[in-house]
């Protein structure tokens, strides 16, 4: 704005700073007019200002806009000199709009200067009897459309200077001077932006010559047009319409209390001040010191915690305070060298730079902080109102429960109908209101019951679902489905849903993770915004890392399987098997809070909760009764060998349930696969259980050109001890399939005879015979109870040993 | 039968026992197995609990935050701590309990509560369920640690 305008026309400029930005660009043609005007004024001895002066800025305003907008129809040549003789007319004597019309006519054509006086002041008069209701409303968009500039207009100009107000003025004084001389229209010189002025003119050579010989201006300089479409850009005036209000939230930019909390208490629009509420953060012992004049040490980066002003305390420590009665007010407050304080809360003044009032959120505890001193009956969350001012469009959807917390109708309960911009339309059921009823958003709050299952869709605890259990006002206590905790959430934050993050989370608690040093590994125990909190495979003691999705390597399968039990002893823990890698077994229990209910241990620390279903193991109710049936095994491995070697990891699917009568019967009939040895995956029915052994009635593979014969047999395995094992496989088979066995052996050698020939069968054959471990490892049974395993697989995810046999492969089921 | 009994979808709820069943239908033979699928419709009785449902349950675990109690069936409930009379406090110790400020009542593992479900949450394969004891007629019925 030409700094001129800043004397006389300060109405002005406040509307020209609040009103809508694309008039800016005409306005500004405004401004340099009345600065013109104003310049006229004085030196053509002035005249008496005008009845339109009268009106009300507002109206003027609106009126230009108006008129703007007429001229553009009636004056079809495009000629800007209309405009700008109108303009000047809104807010001056007619007369001197007249005589600019003079002037400006003059030098444009040189031939209306005989325009009937008269006439021009009826048009004028014309135009401003017209009522002003018509412009109450802000222009709709086609109107201002209308007003934006045009090929036609006179174009803007940048012209790079020192001192750009001082040339502004020489300008403006340049043209009282030359008068029409000068083919410019408008100077322009930003505050905020230096060493540039906006030169309004039809052609760059008006400016050059309009420029020329001023002080400050280099020469050669370059003028630079700015294109139409940034025209409006230039005079545009960032709206901050930050609408501080007492009790908003804001955040401090600077000083000691960066980045904290504070309360506006009052706003100074004028000086563009606010006081504010904040937690102090004042050492009494250095303010004593500083007090006492005593030197002080500034120790850097200290910053004393945020606590409530003790006045007592500070008196102990002989600072002067002094209590004094706010005027304005009527409140009391302490005064400690300068420092106001009020139930230990800080005042203090600050400049409305130094604060930051958009998208403060406080956090739960900040607020909770807030509030402690007045405890005293209601504890209201002060401007806990104000927080929803920072809240996104759409907020609100159909369907919503709101509740009122403002106004008349607080606390009144409604469900959201529609949503306009503003105003929420909601159904409340009540007699006696009008349905839907309109209420403005701000007026509103989300409303919950305990019960309800929510998710957090922002603030800290944003991802988050669980229940909500308890509701205090806007603050609702949710149980978080994945971790089991307590959260605490404002109503606001959170909206309605079925979603259940554990769901997510669950599916990647499957995954164990390689982390990206090789050697460490976890399992993914909680999702949190961008990372995963991973329980480390590290038995020793629970470590928890924060993973970044980067740095996992990969996620494992989890076809493996270890050589132990499965359960903790010496923990004490137990639960089901969730994960297996390297050894280490991760458990899951839901009574082990940490973590996520996941324990990690070494899998020889573990054995499989053995034995007796009788009930009075709960837990061992779900999964772990699987293992039920191998009560064998018992909790002490029965010798070092077996022990060390892990025995077998016998991983029995399917619930146990025919186990009740006996361990016997539970794998009887059920259907098996081996796992691993010569008879690697075959399978087929349990004939017997005999202690650690089971005898399986293998299904066998027709024979290729005679598809009649079938081939059975019947091996025996061990549970733990498969060299013992192979040897009754071996017997067995002889024995009880012998003539099968025989009847074939004319097809020739099939596989599996082969197979069952294993290299090892000798050495095998006596099982007391210590075997070293390695050879022993490699022929490690395993024995599945495929019946059970469809169902147990989905349910844990964790029978991996299982595959499923290939389709070409046609197993009969053959029983003897 | 045995399968199905004890399972949980999350549709009917937990399956307690089977009745009757009412018809099997065809068989298919499973692509690479001896097995085959049949189709059965039974009736069973199932169950499941739904919001405001009053019932009875057993304690099982007694914490800070929560505590969470076991009905007398596979459902598991939580309690928040929230959820419980306003004078009840926290002891922890080797056997955590909640007590009320007078004494008198203890809550503790094992102890059986009556207690009314104010939200279920429905999984595919899991009910979860969140209950309180923070209402008229609600609360500790049987302390066997008292008996």
């Amino acid at each position: 704005m030409p700094p001129n305008r800043e004397d006389d026309d300060d109405v002005d400029e406040d509307y020209d700073g609040l009103e809508l930005e694309e008039e800016e660009e005409e306005e500004e043609e405004d401004g340099a007019n009345e600065y013109d005007d104003d310049e006229d004024y004085g030196s053509r001895g002035g005249k008496a200002v005008g009845a339109k002066r009268k009106k009300s800025t507002a109206s003027i305003f609106l009126d230009d806009m108006a008129h703007q907008v007429d001229d553009d129809d009636e004056e079809e040549d495009g000629d800007a000199e209309d405009d700008f003789i109108v303009d000047a007319g809104t807010d001056l004597p007619d007369e001197r709009g007249d005589r600019r019309r003079y002037n400006d006519r003059g030098f444009l054509s040189g031939e209306e200067n005989d325009e009937d006086v008269d006439d021009l002041e009826r048009r004028i008069q014309e135009r401003f009897s017209r009522p002003h209701e018509e412009y109450d409303e802000e222009a709709t968009d086609v109107e201002q459309q209308s007003l934006l500039p045009s090929v036609r207009d006179p174009k803007l100009w940048m012209v790079n200077i020192g001192r750009e107000r001082e040339v502004a003025v020489c300008l403006m004084q340049k043209f009282v001077d030359r008068g029409s001389d000068l083919q410019i229209r408008s100077v322009v010189a930003l505050d905020h932006f230096k060493n540039y002025i906006y030169v309004e003119a039809d052609k760059e050579a008006h400016v050059k010559e309009a420029i020329k010989g001023m002080r400050n201006i280099y020469a050669n300089q370059k003028i630079l047009l700015v294109p139409i479409r940034e025209m409006t850009d230039v005079l545009c005036v960032e709206s901050k319409a930050i609408d501080l209000s007492r009790d908003t939230w804001v955040r401090m930019k600077i000083g000691t209390y960066k980045g904290d909390l504070a309360k506006v208490v009052d706003v100074d629009n004028v000086r563009q001040r606010v006081t504010v509420e904040l937690i102090p953060r004042i050492d009494l012992q250095a303010l004593a010191s500083k007090l006492d004049g005593r030197e002080v040490v500034k120790k850097k980066a200290f910053v004393p915690p945020p606590r409530f002003m003790n006045i007592d305390e500070a008196r102990e420590l002989h600072i002067r305070v002094e209590r004094r009665r706010d005027p304005m007010t009527g409140d009391y407050f302490e005064n400690i060298g300068g420092m106001l304080f009020k139930d230990g809360f800080m005042y203090k003044a600050v400049s409305l730079k130094s604060i930051i009032a958009q998208n403060v959120t406080p956090t739960f505890d900040e607020l909770e902080k807030f509030n402690r001193p007045s405890e005293n009956g209601e504890a209201e969350f002060g401007g806990l109102s104000t927080l929803f001012a920072n809240r996104k469009k759409g907020h609100f959807m159909k369907g919503d429960a709101v509740i009122v917390i403002k106004g008349d109708l607080k606390n009144l309960k409604g469900w959201v109908e529609k949503v306009d911009e503003e105003n929420v339309l909601i159904r409340s059921g009540m007699k006696g209101l009008p349905d839907p009823l309109a209420v403005n958003e701000k007026e509103l709050c989300k409303y919950f019951e305990p019960g309800n299952h929510v998710k957090v869709v922002s603030g800290t605890h944003e991802g988050a679902t669980g229940m909500v259990v308890k509701v205090d006002q806007h603050v609702l206590i949710i149980l978080s489905d994945t971790t089991k905790e307590h959260v605490r959430v404002f109503a606001d934050h959170v909206v309605e849903s079925s979603e259940v993050t554990t769901g997510v989370t669950m599916i990647l608690s499957f995954w164990i993770t390689l982390v990206l040093d090789n050697p460490s590994f976890g399992v993914i125990i909680r999702l949190e915004n961008e990372a995963f909190q991973v329980l480390k495979g590290n038995p020793d003691r629970p470590e928890v890392a924060l993973v970044k999705l980067r740095e996992i390597k990969c996620k494992l399968d989890r076809k493996i399987s270890v050589q132990d039990r499965y359960k903790n002893v010496i923990a004490g823990k137990q639960g089901p098997v969730r994960h297996i890698y390297k050894g280490v077994l991760f458990i899951y229990d839901r009574h082990h809070l940490e973590h996520a209910g996941f324990i990690c241990a070494k899998c020889t620390s573990c054995i499989v909760v053995g034995g007796s279903r009788s009930g009075a193991n709960r837990n061992g109710g779900d999964s772990l009764s699987r293992f039920s049936n191998f009560k064998a095994p018992a909790p002490v491995p029965p010798s070092p060998r077996r022990f060390q070697r892990g025995g077998m990891g016998y991983n029995a699917g399917g619930r146990g349930r025919g186990g009740r009568g006996g361990r016997d019967d539970s794998l009887l009939g059920t259907t098996v696969k081996i796992r691993l040895g010569p008879f690697k995956g075959y399978r087929g029915p349990v004939v017997e259980v005999k202690g650690d052994s089971v005898r399986v009635e293998l299904e066998m593979k027709i024979v290729t050109g005679n598809p009649l014969f079938n081939f059975s047999a019947c091996g025996e395995w061990t549970l733990n001890d498969n060299c013992y094992g192979k040897r009754n496989t071996y017997a067995s088979f002889t024995d009880s399939t012998s003539s099968l066995y025989d009847s074939n052996a004319g097809l020739g050698a099939t596989p599996i005879h082969d197979g069952m020939r294993t290299p090892m069968r000798d050495r095998a054959w006596n099982p007391y015979t210590p075997m070293s471990p390695p050879s022993r490892r490699r022929n490690l049974l395993f024995v599945s109870k495929t019946q059970d395993i469809a169902a147990a697989a989905d349910a844990e995810n964790r029978f991996s040993s299982v595959h499923l046999v290939a389709a070409d492969a046609i197993f009969f089921h053959f029983i003897f | 039968m045995k399968d199905v009994e004890g399972t949980c979808s999350g549709r009917h709820g937990f399956v307690v026992a089977i009745t009757g069943i009412e018809s099997v239908g065809n068989g298919l033979v499973r692509n690479g197995t001896a097995f085959v699928t049949f189709p059965v419709k039974y009736q069973c009785v199932v169950f499941r609990p739904f919001k405001g449902q009053i019932l009875e349950a057993v304690v099982t675990l007694v914490n800070k935050a929560i505590w969470d109690s076991s009905e007398a069936g596979p459902v598991q409930i939580f309690v928040s701590k929230h959820l419980i009379p306003d004078d009840t406090e926290f002891q922890a110790g080797d056997m955590p309990n909640y007590t009320t400020s007078d004494g008198s009542v203890k809550i503790q593992k094992e102890c059986v509560v009556r207690l009314k479900i104010i939200g279920t949450r429905v999984d595919a394969t899991e009910i979860f369920c969140v209950g309180t004891i923070k209402d008229d007629f609600l609360g500790v019925i049987n302390d066997p640690a008292a008996a």
